[in-house]
């Protein structure tokens, strides 16, 4: 395949992690929903699942308010933001009853002490396995072991963990391991050669293709996941397919 | 090979880090090279502050693909002392054809007179300097700026560009101000719009590409380039033009 200064998809792309607006410490470089679409154009993204920014550190609950204002009803899709509070649950369980819940986004609560343990956060994730809604749980924000021993007394939950950076190498294999209804986010896979030892380790289904922009530049990892020895079949799993299934609930592998 | 022009990674390592699972497989570095038309890479080994055991490392690799990598020497002022003529074995004997400095594995900021005899030994042979810089104070970038105005036949070239805004932005100002200051663009933060900032402030002529291979793969880092809101021509320059002609090869 010869290499080129221009770089498009070969095959749809369903962004599985894009966050808007501002952050209460970074206006983000991305100010309206025509802005992103504008982005998504330019790298041939057809379809991004979106969440506030305002939820990762201020209140999940104002920023799933905030997100509405950047949904259109066709390309952009929401991602709520919940933290195991009783305000949190009843706000996603009111959108759940309009149909509007596919997935959920893990607030990060450790940060003030709050671990993710079945006796801290058990109320919100049976609610989720019941109903079948998957959760990403960002592991910039999470422990090893609390994600292992939590969510293994979920079986039926399914989890996307986001944001693998090479600080997590370590943690990548045991996880999928242990966690079989866990995927893995690839916006920041970076170790060498790890997109295709893993796919060859676990199977091209067990992995969803997110940008994390506005974090990161959103084509980067498109160009890397077009450039590897994974199949066409496997590079639409990875680029939408396997996201598609997870947002209609038919993530688990039982 | 990218539409003609060579390609040449600036920034890239030998020795492994287990940590992160980082190990400088040439197999899978070359294959990672391959899949992106990648022709060079530049590679040092940082690990050992005597420079004799890392320069050594360096060499060896190399040599199991002299076409495919060039070695940098690598040297520490917490061995002083010995720093010079580690520099001339490393260039004269092993081959190395130019110097990498990590300054967060010393006590010195980087402008400090513990670190000129490399900067003279640079500057007396048109050598290029690449720099660990970012925010921590011994490798912030705007130091760069003392290093370039004395010693201006040795060129700078302030790794990762900074790293992050305010050092982002101090390297953006130091390479404005002297020509023999270069942007190398590998980084783990991957942000939205740098390297269209890097090349639009500091000029496409001053930038260059990297990777920071093994310790990460190179094709994310050479994606940042391509699906840059860059010109092609720009594109040229920061992939491969500007490190031929700085390094000579």
């Amino acid at each position: 395949m010869s290499i080129q200064f221009t770089f498009s998809p070969r095959v749809p792309v369903f962004d599985a992690n894009v966050r808007v607006g501002d952050l209460h410490y970074q206006p983000s470089p991305c100010r309206n929903r025509d802005q992103l679409l504008s982005e998504m154009d330019r790298h041939g993204v057809e379809k991004a699942l979106i969440y506030h920014a305002q939820t990762e550190e201020v209140s999940p609950i104002d920023g799933n308010g905030f997100l509405e204002a950047w949904l259109d009803g066709n390309r952009l899709l929401p991602q709520w933001s919940m933290t195991p509070t009783p305000d949190s649950l009843a706000q996603v369980q009111a959108l759940h009853e309009q149909g509007r819940v596919h997935s959920v986004r893990l607030h990060n609560a450790r940060r003030v002490g709050l671990p993710f343990r079945p006796w801290s956060c058990g109320a919100m994730l049976s609610w989720l396995s019941d109903n079948r809604i998957p959760l990403w749980i960002p592991l910039p924000d999470a422990d090893a072991d609390e994600l292992a021993t939590t969510l293994s007394a979920f079986p039926e939950l399914v989890t996307v963990l986001v944001g693998a950076h090479y600080s997590h190498a370590l943690w990548v294999r045991p996880l999928m391991t242990t966690l079989p209804n866990a995927y893995l986010e690839l916006s920041r896979i970076e170790p060498l050669g790890e997109v295709e030892a893993l796919c060859e380790e676990y199977g091209a289904e067990r992995f969803v293709y997110g940008s994390w922009y506005d974090r990161l530049a959103m084509g980067t990892m498109l160009f890397y996941l077009h450039h590897t020895e994974i199949s066409e079949s496997d590079l639409e799993l990875i680029c939408a397919g396997n996201l598609h299934r997870i947002l209609q609930g038919e993530g688990r592998h039982d | 090979m990218i539409e003609e022009q060579r390609v040449i990674d600036f920034h890239g390592h030998t020795g492994r880090l287990d940590l992160y699972n980082g190990a400088d497989d040439p197999d899978l570095i070359l294959h990672a090279m391959d899949k992106v038309g990648i022709d060079v890479s530049c590679v040092f080994n940082i690990f050992h502050p005597d420079g004799t055991t890392g320069n050594d490392i360096t060499a060896r690799f190399v040599a199991e693909h002299p076409d495919r990598f060039v070695g940098f020497a690598y040297v520490s002022p917490m061995m002083a002392e010995g720093m010079v003529a580690e520099l001339t074995r490393a260039i004269d004997e092993l081959g190395l054809v130019a110097i990498k400095l990590y300054p967060p594995y010393t006590q010195w900021d980087l402008n400090e007179p513990i670190w000129h005899p490399i900067y003279e030994f640079a500057n007396e042979r048109g050598l290029a300097i690449i720099f660990h810089t970012g925010s921590d104070p011994h490798s912030h970038p705007g130091l760069l700026a003392d290093c370039a105005a004395n010693f201006p036949n040795a060129n700078f070239v302030s790794g990762h560009a900074g790293n992050v805004a305010e050092p982002r932005a101090a390297a953006i100002r130091a390479a404005q101000d002297y020509p023999n200051i270069y942007l190398e663009t590998c980084s783990t933060f991957r942000t939205p719009g740098v390297i269209e900032q890097l090349v639009n402030e500091a000029g496409a002529d001053r930038v260059l590409f990297g990777s920071d291979i093994a310790l990460m793969d190179s094709r994310p880092q050479l994606g940042k380039i391509i699906t840059g809101d860059i010109s092609d021509e720009a594109k040229r320059l920061v992939c491969g033009g500007n490190a031929a002609r700085l390094l000579g090869i």
